[in-house]
């Protein structure tokens, strides 16, 4: 692996910030925001907006980080060519060291506003993405989004924790929906872009396993994430506008999920329902989370 | 780049973007020292 390219001119602040993936970092704000504001206890406005501050810097040091060690994979990819590092744009040694200072400075400056158990899991879900899912598992399983699920898991128990100081049911059953949302959600996406995965030989589910396990999967995830999603309105945690929107989401998500399973398309262009499984199931975890605030907030 | 336009040297180039980069680093820092001390007087109000 090429360590270092000496780029002959210093990085333009917009490839440091294409680094940290903006787009995906959206969706990690968004559900630490509403982890943040489920909570019952409120801090602080700018306690409350440095974590997260925070967690978008965290989140946005892990994207630096995976593309660090990941430029020789993005070059392959036609969805990645272009990024900073496998451009040539900037070279390897600023996006590591980039990295390592944002991740360094979200955890401290977490546990400065908030508390130290909110800068532990903060840190924890930079090291799981950048050494248990970029490092360990990308390359070698196809498991691999499984188990580095959890690294995207963390946004809103880090919230909650921060405005709380102390891990509750109600976080840990946030944090197993995303968990569980995560293998539909990339699964889809590996579908039809599947002739990239293997061009750059990562053993993503339909590479290694075919097609069809990974379309089975799909369905049988998409079960089990929509029920993780609903327990909170049955146990009491949440009122009924989460559970309302949780069981409405949660049906079109399993139906979605089942037109996948049912679909037998091998070709990218004929994959309707993979690519719409794909795009409701971002949907669906801002209109989910953004019930549960609603649901706190108007229901307290 | 304009057609017939010299092309700028790359010296310049450089200290543009330096220049750039140190400007955003200056606001970044500003805001930075004020975030501290908001927060400051947060933990203060919540008697910590």
């Amino acid at each position: 692996m090429q360590m270092t390219t000496p780029a002959a001119l210093p990085a333009d602040w917009r490839d440091l910030v294409a680094l940290t993936k903006p787009r995906v970092m959206s969706l990690v704000v968004f559900t630490g925001l509403c982890g943040l504001l489920a909570a019952p206890v409120m801090p602080p406005l700018v306690i409350g907006f440095t974590a997260i501050l925070c967690i978008a810097l965290g989140a946005g040091a892990a994207g630096a980080l995976n593309q660090w060690y990941e430029a020789d994979l993005d070059a392959k990819m036609r969805r990645t060519a272009n990024r900073p590092l496998p451009a040539g744009r900037l070279d390897r040694q600023t996006a590591l060291h980039f990295g390592v200072g944002l991740a360094s400075f979200s955890v401290i400056l977490m546990e400065l506003a908030t508390n130290w158990l909110a800068a532990l899991l903060l840190a924890a879900s930079i090291l799981f993405y950048v050494l248990i899912y970029t490092v360990w598992l990308k390359r070698r399983t196809a498991q691999n989004i499984v188990i580095g699920g959890a690294a995207g898991a963390f946004p809103p128990l880090i919230g909650w924790v921060a405005a709380t100081g102390r891990i509750d049911l109600l976080p840990v059953l946030l944090f197993a929906t995303i968990f569980l949302w995560t293998p539909p959600h990339f699964w889809a996406l590996s579908l039809f872009v599947r002739s990239d995965y293997a061009a750059a030989n990562v053993p993503m589910m339909p590479v290694v396993a075919g097609i069809s396990a990974t379309r089975r999967q799909i369905g049988a995830y998409s079960v089990i994430m929509a029920a993780a999603a609903i327990a909170p309105w049955p146990i009491g945690l949440t009122g009924w506008i989460y559970g309302i929107a949780a069981a409405g989401l949660g049906v079109v998500f399993v139906v979605f999920g089942f037109a996948v399973a049912r679909s037998d398309a091998t070709e990218p262009k004929q994959m309707g329902p993979e690519k719409r499984l794909f795009a409701f199931s971002i949907l669906y975890l801002f209109i989910l989370f953004a019930a549960l605030v609603a649901d706190r907030w108007l229901l307290a | 780049m304009i057609p017939g336009e010299e092309p700028k040297p790359e010296q310049e180039i450089v200290r543009a973007r330096q220049r750039e980069r140190a400007k955003i680093m200056a606001w970044l820092l500003g805001a930075f020292v004020i975030l501290l001390f908001l927060i400051t007087l947060a933990k203060i109000g919540m008697g910590k």
